[in-house]
C-alpha cells in the first residue's frame, strides 16, 4: 500500500512540475540543450537568470478606461522605407493590418474600431526611441514591432520607461527578451533556436567538422550567429574562419578566397536574402563545392530568384512551416493574397498572430496598459495559443521557444521539415555531470 | 496501536495535495539566513506624534535606529500626489536644489518650494512634458532637465531647448542628465553626449568612437576625473576626462542568462545607472547591484544582501551611502548595513527593514534583521528616482513623491 501510494505521489508530482507555467515539458532556459548550457560541464553558475517570469510591481492597474474614445489605437513600428529590410517591414505591416481589419469587421472593441498608428524606425540615431515617445503621446494601448535588432532594443527601453506593452514579431535577437523587461513579449522564435538546430544538423547529422562562417557585419549578423559559433566550439568543432560583409555589398570574393584557403567542409552564411544569394553565387564561381547553410532570412523569394538553380541543396531554418496543412494558415494565406496581392512571408504571418494576440489581450483586459500587460504575460492566457504560425510556447522571458523547422531547397523550392531535437546519446556530445533545470 | 489504514491514507493524501499545490503554483521556498526580530517590540515602543498635517508613528527607543549603525534611517514620511499639486502621480525623478525640490512627472515638472508645488509644462517652454531626469549645476546655477523629447536648460526663469535638430544632441529621449562643473553629460536613446557650457560644443559618444557595440546609453555620472556611462548591453563605459581614453567593464562570463562567479565584475551587461561617491562606483542593473572600489567588484543580489529586489531603476550615492531604486522597494546601503523601505500592499503603512551582515544574532546566524514599522510609509514600492541631503530623503515613485525625515 505504502509503495503504491508513493508511486502515485511521485507521478502526481511529476505531472504538476511539468505543467508549471503551462509548458508541456520543462526545458532549460531558451531551450538550450543540456550539452550546450554555458560552463555546465565545469561548474554551476553562481546565479541563473530568467528561470521565473519577472513581476511588474508598478502602479496603474486602478486607472479607469477613458470614455468617449472614437478609436482604439495600437502602434506599429517597422522599417518601411530607406532600409535594406523595408520589404520585410512592409510584410509585417500588412500582416498587422489584416488582423486589425478582421477585428474591425467583427465589431472592433465594443463597437469602437481599432486603428493602427504606423511609425517607421528608419531615421536619425535612436529614431525608434522617439517613435515610441510619439506612440505614448498618441495614447496607444500597445504596439507591435520591430525587426532590426538595434531599433528593437532602442524601442523597448523607451517602452519600459513609458510602460506600453510591446509585441515583437520580427526580431530574432536572443538578447531582446534577455533584457528582463516585463513589458515585452515575442512570438517569433529566436536565433538561439536556429543556432542550436543548425549545430545539430551540420555537425551531428551531416558529420561536418570544419565549418566557415560569413556573416553580416551588423548586430543581426553578430548576435544571430553567436549561439551557433559558441555551441560549435563547445561540442568540439570551433569555426575555422569567420568573415564579415556589409548590407548592400555585391562583391564578396576577397573574403571567400580567404575562406577557400582554409579548406572548410561546409559554409554558413548569415545575412539578408539578397547578400546571401550573391555570396552563394560567388562561392560556386570560385569552384567551392562545399554544402551551404544559412540563416532563416534565406527563406525568401528574393533568395531563390537571385540564386536560381544554385540554391538547390541549401539548408536553413524557418520559425514555422509555411506549407503546413493547418486550415487557419491556409485561410490566412488566402485572405492575405486576396488583400495584398502577394504571398505572406514569415514576418507577415507572425505579425498577424502577434496583432491578434494584442487585440485579444485588449479585449480581455480592457483599456488599461498595465492590465493588458498582465494578460499578455500571465503565462496562462496565451500560453499554448494556436496561431497561423503554430503554437506559442513562452519561456520565463515571454520568448516563444516552440520547435522550429529546417528548410531545404529542392528543385527551386523550400521544403520544410521539423528540426530534429538534440539526441543526447550521440557520441559527439559529452553528458554533463550537472544539470540546469527549473 | 496501529493506525487504521484510512487515516494513514488520508495523511498521505493531504501531504500530496499540499506538495502538489506548492509545486504547481511555482513557488520555491528558500531558507533564508538571519533572524527577523519583528516588530512586536517596535510596535510596543511606538508612540503617536503629530507632524505638520498628519499623525505618524515612530519608535520611542532609538535602539532600532542604532541597528542601522552609520546608515541613516528615514521616517515621518509625507507623500505628495496630484491632490497636492503634482501634474501626474507617475514621477520619474526627484532632485533637491537648495531649498526647493524638483520632481519630474509624466505630465510636467513640479517644483516644491515653501510648502507648495508649482508646475511647468511645454506651455512654459519644456521640451516635452515627460520629465525623466533633472540635475543642477553649482558652477552656473542652471537647472538641466532631461525630457522624453529633448533637453532643457532652465536659467533665469527661461527654458532653453536642446534637441537633435538644433544642437549636437545624440537623441531627443534623455534618460539621464548629469552636471559636473561647466560640463553637462547626457545619456540618450542614441548615445551619450557631453556639452561644454563655456565653449558651447557638443561631443557624442557612440559605438563609432567608444567601446560599446551599440549606442544604447541609459545613465551617466562622473567622479574621480572620469565619466561613467551605463550602456545598456555594454556594461559600464569609463571615460577618462584628462586622457580622453575609454575602457569598458562588462560581465566577464559573457552570457546573459547567468552570473558565473560572484564578484567577478559588473553583474550584468544591461546596466541602468551609475553613481560615484566616496571613491566607490555603484552600478545598477535589472539583475542586481554592483560596487567597484577601483580594484575589486562586489555584486549584490536580493538573495545575498538587503536589496529590495534585483530590478533596479536608478541609483544615487550621497557620501558613503547609496540609495537604490528597486521595482519593489527602496534600499540603501554603505556596503555593510542595509536599510530597505517597503510599503504594505493593503494600506499606507510600511516598514524599514534594517539588515546587518556579519553580525551574529541569538541564533548564531550571520545576519541580524530588524524591522521598524512606519506609518505612513513611502507612497509606492515602485521607485524610479531618489535624492537625499543631510535631513531629508526624497523619493520618486509610480504613485507620487515621498519625503522622509532622517530619524536621529
Amino acid at each position: 500500500m505504502k509503495l503504491r501510494f508513493r508511486i502515485l505521489l511521485c507521478s502526481l508530482l511529476l505531472i504538476s512540475v511539468s505543467h508549471v507555467y503551462g509548458q508541456e515539458k520543462q526545458v532549460n532556459y531558451g531551450n538550450i540543450p543540456d550539452e550546450l548550457v554555458a560552463y555546465d560541464k565545469y561548474q554551476r553558475a553562481y546565479k541563473y537568470h530568467f528561470l521565473t517570469p519577472i513581476e511588474f510591481y508598478g502602479a496603474g492597474r486602478e486607472i479607469p478606461a477613458p470614455k468617449d474614445l472614437k478609436e482604439i489605437r495600437i502602434g506599429f513600428l517597422g522599417p518601411l522605407e530607406g532600409s535594406p529590410i523595408s520589404s520585410l517591414g512592409k510584410q509585417m505591416l500588412q500582416g498587422s493590418m489584416l488582423a486589425i481589419e478582421e477585428a474591425n469587421k467583427k465589431g472592433g472593441y465594443h463597437g469602437i474600431p481599432y486603428k493602427l498608428m504606423v511609425h517607421t524606425d528608419v531615421g536619425l540615431w535612436g529614431a525608434a526611441a522617439n517613435e515610441v515617445v510619439k506612440m505614448d503621446d498618441e495614447k496607444v494601448w500597445a504596439w507591435l514591432g520591430t525587426i532590426d535588432d538595434n531599433n528593437s532594443h532602442v524601442a523597448i527601453r523607451a517602452t519600459l520607461k513609458l510602460e506600453i506593452p510591446n509585441m515583437n514579431t520580427g526580431d530574432p535577437d536572443p538578447t531582446f527578451t534577455e533584457t528582463n523587461i516585463p513589458w515585452v513579449v515575442r512570438v517569433i522564435p529566436d536565433d538561439r533556436q536556429s543556432g542550436y538546430a543548425l549545430v545539430d544538423y551540420i555537425f551531428n547529422k551531416m558529420g561536418h567538422t570544419r565549418v566557415a562562417v560569413i556573416r553580416a557585419n551588423n548586430r543581426y549578423g553578430r548576435v544571430g550567429i553567436l549561439h551557433f559559433t559558441r555551441s560549435a566550439t563547445r561540442i568540439g568543432f570551433p569555426i575555422v574562419i569567420e568573415e564579415r560583409f556589409m548590407d548592400g555589398e555585391t562583391d564578396f570574393k576577397d573574403r571567400l578566397q580567404r575562406i577557400k584557403a582554409t579548406s572548410p567542409d561546409a559554409i554558413v552564411i548569415w545575412g539578408n536574402a539578397r547578400e546571401s544569394a550573391l555570396i552563394l553565387q560567388q562561392v560556386r564561381e570560385l569552384g567551392m563545392k562545399q554544402p551551404v547553410f544559412g540563416s532563416d532570412r534565406m527563406v525568401n523569394p528574393e533568395f531563390l530568384k537571385i540564386a536560381g538553380k544554385l540554391a538547390d541543396g541549401v539548408v536553413t531554418t524557418c520559425q514555422y512551416n509555411p506549407d503546413s496543412d493547418d486550415p487557419k494558415l491556409k485561410t490566412f494565406k488566402s485572405n492575405y493574397i486576396k488583400r495584398f496581392g502577394q504571398e505572406p512571408d514569415v514576418f507577415a504571418a507572425h505579425a498577424y498572430d502577434g496583432m491578434n494576440i494584442l487585440i485579444a489581450a485588449i479585449e480581455k483586459a480592457g483599456l488599461n496598459r498595465v492590465l493588458i500587460r498582465d494578460v499578455l504575460t500571465d503565462m496562462k492566457t496565451f500560453q499554448g495559443y494556436e496561431g497561423v504560425t503554430g503554437k506559442v510556447v513562452f519561456d520565463a522571458t515571454w520568448n516563444n521557444v516552440r520547435p522550429i523547422f529546417m528548410a531545404e531547397v529542392r528543385n527551386g523550392k523550400f521544403i520544410f521539415s521539423p528540426a530534429p531535437r538534440f539526441e543526447k546519446e550521440d557520441k559527439i556530445y559529452k553528458k554533463p555531470k550537472s544539470g540546469y533545470q527549473y | 496501536m496501529k493506525k487504521p489504514p484510512r487515516a494513514h491514507l488520508l495523511k498521505y493524501a493531504i501531504g500530496a495535495i499540499v506538495i502538489i499545490g506548492i509545486v504547481s503554483t511555482g513557488f520555491v521556498l528558500v531558507k533564508k539566513s538571519g533572524n527577523v526580530q519583528n516588530s512586536r517590540k517596535a510596535d510596543k515602543d511606538a508612540v503617536s506624534a503629530k507632524t505638520q498635517d498628519q499623525e505618524i508613528k515612530i519608535p520611542s527607543s532609538s535602539s532600532l535606529i542604532k541597528e542601522a549603525k552609520a546608515m541613516p534611517v528615514y521616517g515621518h514620511w509625507r507623500n505628495f500626489t496630484t491632490k497636492d499639486g503634482l501634474l501626474n502621480d507617475h514621477v520619474y525623478t526627484v532632485r533637491i536644489v537648495g531649498d526647493s525640490v524638483l520632481a519630474g512627472t509624466h505630465d510636467g515638472l513640479a517644483v516644491y518650494s515653501k510648502g507648495r508645488w508649482h508646475t511647468y509644462t511645454t506651455k512654459d517652454g519644456l521640451a516635452h512634458n515627460g520629465v525623466v531626469s533633472i540635475d543642477y549645476s553649482k558652477t552656473t546655477g542652471d537647472v538641466w532637465i532631461g525630457t522624453l523629447g529633448g533637453l532643457n536648460r532652465w536659467s533665469g526663469g527661461k527654458f532653453e531647448t536642446f534637441n537633435q535638430f538644433n544642437s549636437g544632441m545624440p537623441n531627443d529621449l534623455v534618460y539621464c542628465v548629469y552636471c559636473d562643473g561647466k560640463d553637462i553629460w547626457v545619456a540618450t536613446g542614441g548615445g551619450a553626449g557631453h556639452y561644454d557650457t563655456f565653449s558651447k560644443q557638443w561631443e557624442i559618444f557612440t559605438e563609432q568612437n567608444a567601446p560599446m557595440h551599440e549606442p544604447w546609453t541609459y545613465g551617466v555620472s562622473t567622479g574621480n576625473g572620469k565619466a561613467y556611462i551605463a550602456a545598456w548591453g555594454g556594461g559600464v563605459i569609463e571615460y577618462n576626462l584628462k586622457t580622453r581614453k575609454f575602457r569598458d567593464y562588462t560581465d566577464p562570463d559573457g552570457f546573459m542568462e547567468i552570473d558565473l562567479q560572484p564578484d567577478d565584475g559588473v553583474i550584468h551587461d544591461i546596466t541602468t545607472a551609475t553613481t560615484y561617491s566616496d571613491s566607490i562606483l555603484w552600478v545598477s542593473t535589472y539583475f542586481g547591484l554592483s560596487r567597484y572600489d577601483g580594484k575589486n567588484w562586489r555584486g549584490y543580489f536580493d538573495m545575498n544582501s538587503g536589496l529590495a529586489s534585483n530590478f533596479i531603476n536608478f541609483v544615487r550615492a550621497v557620501g558613503p551611502v547609496v540609495f537604490i531604486c528597486c521595482d519593489n522597494g527602496l534600499s540603501s546601503t554603505d556596503g555593510k548595513s542595509w536599510v530597505t523601505y517597503k510599503k504594505n500592499d493593503n494600506n499606507s503603512d510600511g516598514k524599514a527593514i534594517i539588515k546587518n551582515f556579519g553580525r551574529k544574532d541569538e541564533n548564531n546566524t550571520d545576519t541580524l534583521t530588524t524591522v521598524l514599522p512606519l506609518s505612513p510609509s513611502i507612497a509606492h514600492n515602485f521607485i524610479i528616482g531618489v535624492d537625499a541631503d543631510e535631513n531629508y530623503l526624497w523619493v520618486a515613485t509610480e504613485k507620487g513623491v515621498s519625503c522622509g525625515e532622517r530619524l536621529r
